[in-house]
This record gives structure tokens, C-alpha cells and sequence, in this order.
């Protein structure tokens, strides 16, 4: 301790911290590392580490004689399982059908809901309320809600005369089920964002717009849409990092099923960890999902802010 | 510096003062406990644990819920890898073989011959059909606690309105799929009733699929080896399907996958006329129904056979002495004859002890609710549970197709085809570690 202590006050006064650097390269980096270092050992205990667990477990098999390296042997039977080319296709469909309707009905919502007014503020209360409420708790409401037969939506359709259906028992179904919740659950997060997002937009470029006598559609086709731009990139990556990591309502609703229909990737990963205990093949699948997830953020954030660089 | 040193060294002392007699005075021991069915079963069993403790006052037993069968095998499994494993788990009946094939849990002979008892002796207080699933090696790894059967659950007034007697319900297979087709209604193209639901969600279908199969002279696994299932035969096939057929032929069986609470669900609000589920809902039913029900056998197509199902108590490896042997008061105490009668009365489930149905309590209950009797009866028709090596995904590999083949997606003898394959390449590791292990060969 006492060290760090000494090259406080000797650092202060010695001149610009560049040229000390230069002369004791050591001790320039000393003090910062201190500072950084409580963050820094969390970060490796919790992050770094488990990052470098993960690897290790993706190239390794334990069996029951023992562990040893395989390379790539994890990741190549990963990808002829026909269960996991089913969670990735399911993963797609669901990200599809959950990020785009909650992004265009998020939009919708903030663009009647923008501005002042009693009436507004309620309701902008009132469509951000599924937000409050937890995954799991709002996966047990609709556990009741797709009851066949006896359930909520099922009980309404037989009023009308309609028949039900078995909404999370069927393959076909199942999957369609948990989007809509999901849908439910997620649009008022991201109208908040996007409620945001327009305040964010110059007033100057709307009044200019309506002195060149645009139109509603095309105020928001040119002047909106084209503002909310960087809001919309950080929101679709938000949205993309829920669809792959939110599963609780997987684990109350289906459990993956019926006959894998709703299997996504991380219920996956936990089945192949939790359940089978091949540890090898859920590293492997991490180490992909991971991947895909990085790739996706980057090309999103980049298309989001390439033309606000430019301007 | 000094004066803080001595502080701290002064509290600690104290603090280990007022710690060590509480230590020696209790021992604290956890008991995971699953609730697999409808009912207030988590709030018999604090009940139950509070009892335990006012009547041992050197033990401080703490139920621990840990959700259904499946979500308890994990928990425990995740306590053991951390070091704390509890000193007493209630653990599905069928997950014993691949716990002991892991030496997760630890063989009681020896706790069971400190009593001054014989392994044999211990475990003859048990109904004999519950063996199997406890006895593996001949070592005993776990004691009956709760368990159950499938039974059929039938609407008195649907009988009668349909013109069946509900004093004889189905017996086989074809009274059954009459009676459901008699007791099925339609509106236009909309079933407002059904004549038979099952269960098939994830734990449920592959139980009910092992009634089914047995009752049509299967074995279903191969009891005395871990590594074999007979998913791919004639037995299976004829089962998979008569629930096919239930479905897509004489549409008398919602399509899909139905989950256990759907099934009670609509038969308690009159949209199922019957149902085979288990035993151990059969209090939850009684207390709910507001119809007269009558519940009978599952209904055979070669033989009359059931697996049991239920739980049995279980002691995980890596216990301090004092712990296990406090774990093992507790395991003694709730599978005593007294215990299990009451346990059971609550439930539905059939008391493990025979000794129970000795009790006086016990005999006036029986006399008052014949259902529970019947449920008794049927455990001379009981089979043993489906236990493998890593018996969930294995379970969930022939569930996967069952669900595919009530929503027509699957043709059953495909569908059997490819659950035989899936299971077979999980219990691959240990089959080449132990039938196929040979001389020579290393």
C-alpha cells in the first residue's frame, strides 16, 4: 500500500503524466491499475474466466473414463444434431416474430402516445404495464389464458361459436403462443425507447417539413423515421439480446415442446447441460449462440450509425 | 490497532461461546421435497417437518421446496456439486438407478444394521411391487415415501346420461373406446366434451404410455440393466397406437400435447368424461369434483398391469456423519406406518408401509372413500417404474415422439423407430462401459 501512497503526491506535480511515463513506464501504469483493479477482479472472476471456462468445456469431452481435448469434435456434432438445427430455426422464428411486431407496434404506440395530456400519460402507464410484470408470472397468467377447453381465450371462441385449440400442445401452434407473450410482454419497454427517441428529434425539421406542406406519411417517412434511426438500431439489438436470452417462459409454459416445437437456444444449451450432462456440446453451443448474437449487434449498431457518422 | 485486535478476538470468542452449545443442541439437516400434483401438498408437508421437530429436539429439520420430480433432480444434483448436499431428498422413484449408477446417493444397509435390523427385514414393511425401484444391486438406496398408480377416473353422471353403468366402468380396451366414443359430444365440427383425456406433457406421457404398454403384456425396460429400453416392439407399438387411433380415428381424445392440469382441469368442469391419471391426485379430485366420480383399474388389453410411480427418500453421498444419521431419524420417522397413513390421507397417494392399512384411522377412511381402496387394490397389479441410465432424456426421447404422434405428425411406428435410436445413443456411454465392455478389447 504504502508505494501507491508515495507516487500520489510525487505524480501531481511532475509535469504532464505522458513524459513521466516515458521515463518510469511502470509506475505511470501502477495507479490506474489500482484504481481499476477492485472492478477489474470481478470482471475476471465473473466474466473473463467463465469466458475462458467455456472454451476450455467446448473442446473437451468428459466421459466416464475421463476428460481429454477433442478440438473441434464438439462443434461438429453440435451441428449434425437435428435438435439444435430445430432451437436455431425456432430461434430465428421466434426472433423474427417477436423483434419486428414489437418494434412496429412499440413505434405506433409512441407515436399516438407523444406528448402532453392526461389521457396520454395514463395510457402510456397502461401499455408499459406488461413491462412490470416478470417473465415467469406473466408466463403462469397465460398458462391459464391458452388452457384448452377451459381457458380464457378458449372459453371466449366457444362463445362465439369458434372452436379452441390446443395453443401450447400443438406443434404447430406452441410456438406462434409463446411469440405472442413475448410480444405482449416487450412492445411498451421499447416504446419507452422510442417516446425517447422522439423528443430527440429537432423540432426545426418538423416545422420545416409542414411549411413544404407534407403530409402526415410524409413527415414520418422523411423526417421521423429517418431521426429515430440510432433508437431503432439500439432497440432492435435490445430486442434481438431477449429473444435469445429470455427463456422463462419456455420453462413454465412448454418446456421446449411439444416434440421440440418451442425448443429455442438457450433452453438448448441448459437441456444439454442441465439434463444430459454433456457439458462439451453446451459449451459448443454457447460459444455459436454467442457468435451469432456478436455478429448481429455489430452489423445492426454499424448500419444504425453509419449515416449518423457521415452527417 | 492493539485495542481493535483485542475487540475483534474478544467477539469472536464470544460469538464461538453462544455458537457452540446451539451447535451441540441441533443438528441442522434440509429435506428437499418436489410437489409432482394438484393439491396443498407444500403446506401438509411444513405441517409434517414442524411435527418432526417439536418431537426432536435435537435435529432442526428445514423442508426445502424444490418444485416437480425433474426440477428436484436437478436441485440436487447442483446441492451435491456445491458441496451442501441436503441430508434427506424425496426423489422420483425412477431416477434411483441412475443416481446409484453415479454413487450421487449412498446405499443405507448400514444405517438400516445399527437398528439391529436385516436390509430384507427393513424393506419387508414395504408393499413388494415397490422394491425394484429401491433395491438396486441389492443395496438399499432409497425408502418408499409416497407413491401411486395410474387409475382410471370416470363422470358418474356422463355414464349414466350416456346409458352406461357407472358401477362397471371400462375393464379393457374395448370397453373403454366404446364407452369414450358413447360419451363424446359434438357441436357441428366442435367437441364440447371428450370421452377420454391422458396426460402427455413431459414426465406425465411417459408414465401413462408405461400403463398403457404394460397393460398390453410389455416390459418396457429391462429391469435389471440400466442400459436397455424396449421402445421399438410390438407392446409399444400396439399402445402408441390405441392412443393414435383414440385421437385420430374415433376423435374421442383432444389432439396434442395435454398437460396434466389441462386433463384434470376439463374433467372437473365436465368436458372430459374420463381420465387416467394418477393416483395421487385422487384427494385433490374428491375435495374439487361437484359430480358424483367413481375411479377403477386402468383397463387391460393382454394383462392387468401398472407401473408405480411416486417417491422414495433418498440420502445423497458426501454427509457428515451427524447429518446423515440425523437425515436418516427423519427418513425413518416420516416412512413409519403412523406417518405414511397420514401423509397418505392427505394426498391420495397409497402408503408405502403396509402396516398403515393396519391402523384403525386408516380402516374407517378406507370404509368411507372405497376410491382410496381401490387404488390400494390395484398395487397387486403394479409393475415397476421405467429406471435407466439418465432416465429424463431417455424418458423425453420417446415423450418427444409421443407428442409428434398425437398431433399427427408422426406414424406410431416411426415415431418408435426414431425414440428407440435416440435412446439407445444416450445410454450409449454407459452400454460400452458395461454389456459391451469385454476382454480383450483394451
Amino acid at each position: 500500500m504504502t508505494h501507491v501512497l508515495d507516487t500520489i503526491p510525487a505524480a501531481a506535480p511532475a509535469g504532464p503524466p505522458v513524459a513521466r511515463a516515458a521515463r518510469r513506464p511502470g509506475a505511470g501504469l501502477l495507479l490506474p491499475l489500482a484504481l481499476l483493479s477492485p472492478s477489474l477482479v470481478f470482471l475476471a472472476l465473473f466474466t473473463y474466466w467463465p469466458v475462458v471456462e467455456v472454451l476450455w468445456d467446448a473442446t473437451h469431452a468428459v466421459t466416464r473414463r475421463g476428460t481429454r481435448f477433442v478440438g473441434l469434435a464438439n462443434f461438429a456434432a453440435l451441428f449434425a444434431d437435428p435438435t439444435f438445427q430445430r432451437a436455431l430455426l425456432n430461434n430465428a422464428l421466434y426472433a423474427l416474430g417477436t423483434v419486428v411486431p414489437s418494434l412496429v407496434l412499440a413505434l405506433a404506440f409512441a407515436l399516438a402516445l407523444n406528448g402532453a395530456g392526461r389521457v396520454r400519460a395514463v395510457m402510456r402507464a397502461v401499455f408499459f404495464l406488461p413491462v412490470m410484470i416478470p417473465l415467469v408470472a406473466a408466463a403462469a397468467l397465460f398458462l391459464f389464458l391458452f388452457l384448452p377447453g377451459i381457458g380464457l381465450i378458449d372459453y371466449h371462441l366457444a362463445r362465439l361459436g369458434l372452436p379452441g385449440a390446443n395453443w401450447l400442445g400443438d406443434p404447430d401452434l406452441a410456438l406462434a403462443a409463446i411469440t405472442v407473450l413475448t410480444v405482449w410482454k416487450n412492445a411498451g419497454y421499447y416504446m419507452l425507447f422510442i417516446l425517447a427517441g422522439l423528443q430527440a428529434i429537432p423540432d426545426e425539421a418538423r416545422e420545416a417539413a409542414l411549411l413544404d406542406g407534407a403530409g402526415p406519411w410524409q413527415r414520418l417517412r422523411f423526417v421521423t423515421l429517418p431521426g429515430l434511426r440510432p433508437t431503432f438500431a439500439f432497440v432492435g439489438v435490445i430486442a434481438l439480446l431477449n429473444a435469445v436470452t429470455q427463456v422463462d417462459h419456455v420453462f413454465v409454459l412448454t418446456k421446449g415442446g411439444p416434440s421440440d416445437a418451442t425448443k429455442l437456444l438457450l433452453f438448448y444449451i441448459y437441456e444439454q447441460a442441465a439434463e444430459r450432462y454433456d457439458a462439451g456440446r453446451a459449451a459448443a453451443a454457447t460459444v455459436v449462440t454467442l457468435g451469432l448474437l456478436a455478429v448481429l449487434t455489430g452489423l445492426s449498431l454499424a448500419r444504425g450509425q453509419g449515416p449518423e457518422a457521415a452527417r | 490497532m492493539i485495542s481493535w485486535w483485542k475487540g475483534a478476538a474478544l467477539a469472536l470468542v464470544a460469538a464461538a461461546g453462544l455458537a457452540a452449545p446451539r451447535a451441540a443442541l441441533a443438528t441442522d439437516i434440509e429435506l428437499f421435497f418436489p410437489v409432482p400434483v394438484d393439491g396443498a401438498l407444500a403446506r401438509n408437508m411444513s405441517g409434517l417437518i414442524k411435527e418432526f421437530n417439536d418431537s426432536h429436539p435435537d435435529i432442526k429439520a428445514t423442508p426445502v421446496f424444490t418444485g416437480s420430480y425433474d426440477d428436484t433432480l436437478l436441485k440436487t444434483r447442483a446441492a451435491i456439486k456445491a458441496g451442501k448436499p441436503p441430508a434427506a431428498v424425496i426423489m422420483s422413484a425412477n431416477f434411483l438407478t441412475d443416481l446409484s449408477i453415479e454413487r450421487e446417493i449412498a446405499p443405507m444397509d448400514d444405517l438400516i444394521a445399527k437398528e439391529g435390523k436385516t436390509s430384507e427385514a427393513f424393506m419387508g414393511q414395504f408393499f413388494p411391487a415397490l422394491l425394484p425401484n429401491a433395491v438396486i444391486d441389492r443395496k438399499v438406496y432409497g425408502v418408499p415415501f409416497h407413491n401411486s398408480t395410474p387409475l382410471l377416473y370416470i363422470n358418474a353422471d356422463h355414464f349414466r346420461e350416456a346409458g352406461l353403468d357407472p358401477d362397471t366402468p371400462p375393464r379393457n380396451w374395448a370397453e373403454l373406446y366404446d364407452a369414450a366414443r358413447k360419451l363424446t359430444k359434438r357441436e357441428g365440427d366442435r367437441t364440447t366434451r371428450w370421452g377420454l383425456m391422458m396426460p402427455s406433457n413431459y414426465d406425465y406421457g411417459g408414465w401413462i404410455l408405461e400403463a398403457l404398454t404394460m397393460s398390453n403384456g410389455g416390459q418396457y425396460y429391462n429391469r435389471d440393466y440400466g442400459g436397455e429400453v424396449y421402445y421399438d416392439t410390438p407392446t409399444m407399438l400396439g399402445a402408441l397406437t390405441f392412443w393414435s387411433d383414440l385421437v385420430h380415428k374415433a376423435k374421442v381424445h383432444p389432439a396434442g400435447e395435454q398437460k396434466g392440469p389441462a386433463v384434470t382441469g376439463a374433467f372437473l368442469a365436465g368436458q372430459a368424461s374420463m381420465m387416467i391419471i394418477s393416483t395421487g391426485s385422487l384427494t385433490f379430485i374428491r375435495d374439487t369434483a361437484k359430480f358424483p366420480f367413481k375411479v377403477a383399474f386402468v383397463p387391460m388389453n393382454v394383462r392387468q398391469a401398472v407401473p408405480i410411480g411416486g417417491a422414495s427418500l433418498v440420502q445423497p453421498t458426501g454427509l457428515s456423519p451427524e447429518k446423515r444419521a440425523a437425515g436418516w431419524t427423519l427418513i425413518q420417522w416420516l416412512t413409519s406406518a403412523e406417518k405414511s397413513g397420514w401423509w397418505s390421507r392427505a394426498t391420495g397417494y397409497f402408503a408405502p408401509n403396509k402396516a398403515a392399512y393396519d391402523l384403525a384411522e386408516m380402516k374407517a377412511f378406507l370404509e368411507k372413500n372405497p376410491d382410496a381402496k381401490i387404488a390400494v387394490d390395484q398395487l397387486a397389479n403394479a409393475q415397476p417404474w421405467f429406471a435407466t441410465y439418465r432416465t429424463v432424456p431417455v424418458r423425453k426421447a420417446i415423450e418427444d415422439e409421443l407428442q409428434a404422434v398425437l398431433s399427427g405428425k408422426r406414424q406410431p411406428k416411426e415415431a418408435l423407430t426414431a425414440a428407440q435410436k435416440a435412446a439407445d445413443a444416450l445410454m450409449r456411454p454407459y452400454v460400452e462401459d458395461t454389456a459391451l465392455r469385454l476382454p480383450g478389447a483394451e
